[in-house]
């Protein structure tokens, strides 16, 4: 059993999560990534990971939702960090309402990215 | 009589028969041929625009996107999710629950916690009253819906209950059961905000077939080609209308009809004329031509946009009852419309409108099948007298048929070139095979539907207004 | 030899219509075997592409990752880094992997910033698709023209903007509106300078574009829009209220003021919608006793301003409103009451025939 700390990372724009794949494994982070919020829910059920990473703009389902997913249905406590674009802080809002722990508006820089992630998984 | 009068009347009915299978020709090789062009405008301006930059709440402009909803309970909560899952961030989803007799509103309530509100409706078009009420959601992910629950009124009076209902600028009027992809409204709006030297009173879109098609929670997954032939020939058909016919008609700017299952419409506009009109079952083609005949009347320089992107997926009939039935009302609608606005038929007060578009609907649409029955009944009767000149007979039905596929086979170039929606292996071939057939199979059940679509508004009233009160919008009735 | 002969000869007896008809015939016979063959072939390669393309971009993502991790100081290009380079630009003379790479750099670089952003600029620099950008600017077709502004964009190539800035007057629609996007994207406020002796109408759809991309910067210092609001060119003066409200340019109120006498009703609505989000006082006399000139447009507009900022002083105007034909005004005109004065509401009569205003005041008392 590996003592790694589980990351799921859900973001359709496959380029950006290979990088922060790489990335993040890199820093001894466990990676499981979801192309979409329908696969992002599944995994999340299956690994129960310490930490969520989500777009807000999906296909299938969006970030929002799987927020509401894990928060309500799921009754999970884990920290979520959101990615949302330009324009969308009404989302961003909706996210922290829903539950959402931090944002990181696109486009971000992965370094940012990777200082939010530990702080979060240390605390 | 004599046999010379005989003779010169004859005459004259081939020669008008030659002028219009000339023209029917002429005027299909034209329209392929401004088709092209905008298909091919139309991806070069489009190459790279970045949506997603139109997308921000606090300057883009509002739209509502409203679904009457009339028995949909099997399908309704699946199809409201297709709804609300657009990338667009500043809409709203209006469903109109249309006196249904189902268990719609109950599913919804459950599905989307929603909960009965107090809301002030501005009555700008008469509507049927309310039954329930108007619903919203207490959970924020399901912010953006409304439910109105009222009592049963048909579409139109559905649709005009959405007009009354919505905040927004724009309102998106399409059938429930439709499947938007997500990109739908950002593609849809762009021509309302993009041109500057005339007026966008409404865009339409285009209405594929989802038959055979894979869907899981109202996202389209896997585009199949479907295995029935009723379904493909269905598919050429649209293929045919809408990447040939509507796309150079709206080149021209003399789009007449916007599909009643998905179209973007100014409000302020459609409020003006009055809303969709109850008394057709022609509703989503009327309220163009009366947009359009205002603008005109106006003297207000005005487009139909039309935006040719595969954005709307419906199921199509899969059995020929309900084929011709739905024919027949298309039929029905198409002469109610064109008989309420005669006035601006052949009329060059109303420019394009009058001079082009609608003798070209009235000829080409309303009077083709009956010009092609009078022209079946004519042959039998040669064929009776044993007068038939074979020759002539059989090289221009050849000629006819083998025309009637290059057509076709143009339509599916123009697929293959623009989209390539169907990129499986085999499906070529299928198309193929279904359009050497389809005028012989297919072709016999439409004509057949539209002449029966005539004899009922002539002489059955009885069917007309039974249809009106119980004409919901099941499912297999888009 | 006999059935051919016989074909012939019963061809030649026929009248000459039916001939020209079979030649038709046979003509479109031949061109639907064609055009059956070609769509054969035409697919067979739409679909070869397609999964060339995926391969591809498989491939290309994963290099670029590497690419990307392999240097350990930004600044240097390491010995791997130089032999990645190297390989793309074999490849990218090729203009259907170098589409596939420009389309994977862009994705990317549309959601990063900071350093890993920097080192894909370099890449595209060094892998020489900057040239191939570059290039097309000079291209006479435009579509090819914008796509090569649209690509210097994405990668942040500042110092070719005086190129950029001789096309803003570009005869075709989509080239200006690329230029516009460079500028602005990579210059910010100070690339909006084109409004200034701008010719042609910004659309709506530009206006938002250019707006969206303001915001997402860091600077938000903005520039003197006085000049945009005063602008001959309606859609410049549209475009500078939108800035006004975006920003909150208070200081430029004195103009906006001058905007309300101005001939285009649909920009006065603009300006009092942007002097509502102000909460302005100082406009209400002039439009006041410009009410009844007004457009409906132009009421509506007011009495959402009325709706933010009225005073008891206003009662009477308000009053005088509920009957107003319009329902929206009628609404607001109830609402503003009930602020202003509860007890009048309270005890307003309404005419019998007035049956919204009766249910405006239902609902209003109800919320």
């Amino acid at each position: 059993m590996s003592n790694k700390k589980k990351i799921v990372l859900a973001e359709d724009n496959s380029t950006l999560s290979l990088l922060l794949k790489f990335r993040l494994q890199k820093e001894g982070y466990d990676l499981f990534i979801a192309a979409d919020g329908k696969q992002a829910i599944e995994l999340i059920e299956e690994h129960t990971p310490e930490l969520i990473l989500s777009d807000i703009m999906m296909p299938y389902i969006s970030g929002l939702e799987v927020i509401s997913h894990v928060r309500n249905k799921l009754e999970m406590k884990v920290p979520i960090i959101v990615f949302s674009a330009a324009g969308q802080e009404e989302m961003v809002l909706k996210a922290f309402n829903l539950g959402a722990n931090d944002f990181m508006g696109k486009p971000f820089s992965p370094n940012e990215l990777v200082i939010r992630v530990k702080r979060l998984l240390s605390s | 009589m004599d046999s010379s009068t005989v003779r010169i009347i004859l005459l004259i009915i081939h020669i008008l028969f030659f002028i219009y299978a000339f023209s029917v020709v002429f005027s299909y090789i034209f329209l392929s041929f401004i088709s092209a062009i905008e298909s091919s405008q139309y991806l070069k301006r489009n190459s790279f625009v970045n949506y997603n930059e139109i997308l921000s709440s606090t300057v883009s402009p509002s739209i509502s996107i409203i679904a009457p909803a009339y028995n949909e309970s099997l399908n309704i909560i699946e199809n409201v999710r297709s709804l609300l899952s657009s990338h667009y961030v500043n809409y709203d989803v209006i469903i109109v629950n249309d006196g249904s007799k189902d268990d719609s509103l109950e599913k919804l309530i459950k599905a989307y916690d929603l909960v009965n509100v107090n809301y002030l409706i501005n009555y700008q078009v008469p509507t049927k009253p309310l039954r329930a009420g108007v619903f919203k959601s207490t959970n924020p992910a399901f912010e953006k819906l409304i439910v109105v629950d009222k009592e049963n009124g048909g579409k139109a009076d559905a649709l005009n209950c959405g007009l009354n209902i919505s905040q927004s600028k724009y309102v998106a009027c399409i059938d429930v059961d439709c499947l938007l992809l997500e990109d739908a409204l950002q593609k849809m709006i762009k021509p309302f905000l993009e041109l500057t030297d005339v007026k966008v009173i409404a865009s339409g879109g285009v209405i594929r077939i989802a038959n055979a098609c894979e869907i899981k929670e109202g996202k389209l997954i896997n585009i199949n080609l479907p295995n029935k032939f009723i379904e493909i020939a269905q598919i050429l058909e649209y293929l045919r209308s809408f990447l040939l016919g509507r796309m150079a008609w709206s080149r021209l700017n003399g789009l007449l009809v916007i599909s009643g299952a998905f179209g973007m419409f100014d409000k302020k506009i459609a409020i003006d004329v009055g809303g969709y009109d109850t008394n057709t079952v022609g509703e989503d083609m009327e309220i163009i031509v009366r947009m359009r005949r205002r603008m005109e009347e106006e003297n207000i320089k005005y487009r139909v946009a039309y935006i040719p992107d595969p954005l709307c997926w419906t199921e199509a009939p899969d059995n020929y009852k309900i084929l011709i039935s739905q024919r027949n009302r298309w039929t029905r609608g198409t002469i109610e419309v064109l008989k309420k606005h005669r006035k601006i038929g052949f009329n060059p007060k109303y420019k394009l409108l009058g001079i082009l578009s609608y003798p070209y609907w009235f000829f080409y649409e309303r009077l083709a099948p009956i010009i092609e029955v009078i022209g079946m009944l004519y042959f039998a009767v040669l064929i009776a007298l044993d007068n038939v000149k074979w020759d002539y007979a059989f090289a221009f039905f050849v000629s006819a048929y083998l025309f009637t596929i290059m057509f076709t086979i143009i339509a599916i170039y123009s697929e293959e070139l623009t989209y390539h929606q169907y990129t499986k292996k085999g499906t070529g071939f299928k198309l193929l095979l279904v359009t050497l057939l389809e005028p012989f199979v297919l072709h016999p059940f439409i004509l057949y539907a539209a002449i029966k679509g005539n004899i009922d508004y002539y002489f059955n009233k009885k069917i007309k207004w039974g249809e009106m009160t119980r004409k919901g919008l099941s499912k297999t009735e888009s | 030899m006999n059935d051919y002969q016989n074909i012939l000869e019963y061809f030649n007896q026929l009248p000459t219509l039916v001939k020209v008809v079979w030649v038709i015939s046979i003509a479109l016979f031949t061109l639907i075997l064609g055009l059956i063959a070609y769509l054969k072939i035409l697919r067979i390669n739409l679909r070869r592409n397609e999964i060339k393309r995926i391969k591809y971009q498989e491939i290309y993502e994963e290099h670029l990752i590497n690419y990307l991790y392999a240097g350990d100081n930004i600044d240097e290009i390491s010995t791997e880094q130089r032999e990645f380079i190297n390989k793309m630009k074999k490849d990218i003379s090729i203009e259907f992997n170098r589409n596939i790479l420009v389309a994977v750099m862009t994705k990317l670089v549309n959601d990063i910033s900071g350093e890993v952003a920097t080192a894909i600029y370099k890449l595209y620099t060094e892998t020489g698709l900057i040239d191939y950008s570059l290039q097309k600017l000079k291209a006479r077709k435009w579509e090819i023209i914008a796509s090569g502004i649209y690509e210097l964009t994405q990668f942040e190539v500042k110092h070719v903007y005086k190129e950029i800035e001789k096309l803003i007057k570009h005869p075709h629609k989509e080239v200006r509106n690329q230029a516009q996007l460079y500028l602005v994207n990579l210059f910010q406020f100070k690339g909006l300078k084109f409004l200034n002796d701008l010719e042609y109408q910004l659309s709506e759809w530009n206006q938002i574009q250019l707006l969206e991309i303001l915001q997402k910067f860091d600077n938000q210092e903005i520039t003197d829009i006085t000049i945009w609001l005063k602008s001959t060119n309606i859609s410049v003066v549209e475009f500078a209220l939108k800035l006004a409200k975006v920003y909150n340019q208070f200081e430029s109120k004195e103009t906006l003021l001058e905007l309300l006498r101005h001939d285009n009703k649909e920009l006065k609505v603009q300006t009092i919608n942007v002097l509502t989000y102000f909460y302005d006082t100082e406009c209400k006399t002039y439009l006041k006793s410009n009410f009844h000139q007004s457009s409906e447009s132009e009421q509506i507009a007011f009495f959402k301003l009325l709706e933010n900022v009225a005073e008891n002083s206003d009662e009477d105007f308000v009053i005088e409103n509920i009957s107003h034909p319009n329902f929206k005004i009628k609404l607001a005109a109830l609402k503003i009451l009930k602020d202003i004065n509860p007890d009048k509401f309270n005890y307003l009569e309404i005419a019998k025939n007035n049956t919204d205003a009766k249910r405006i005041i239902e609902f209003i008392e109800h919320n």
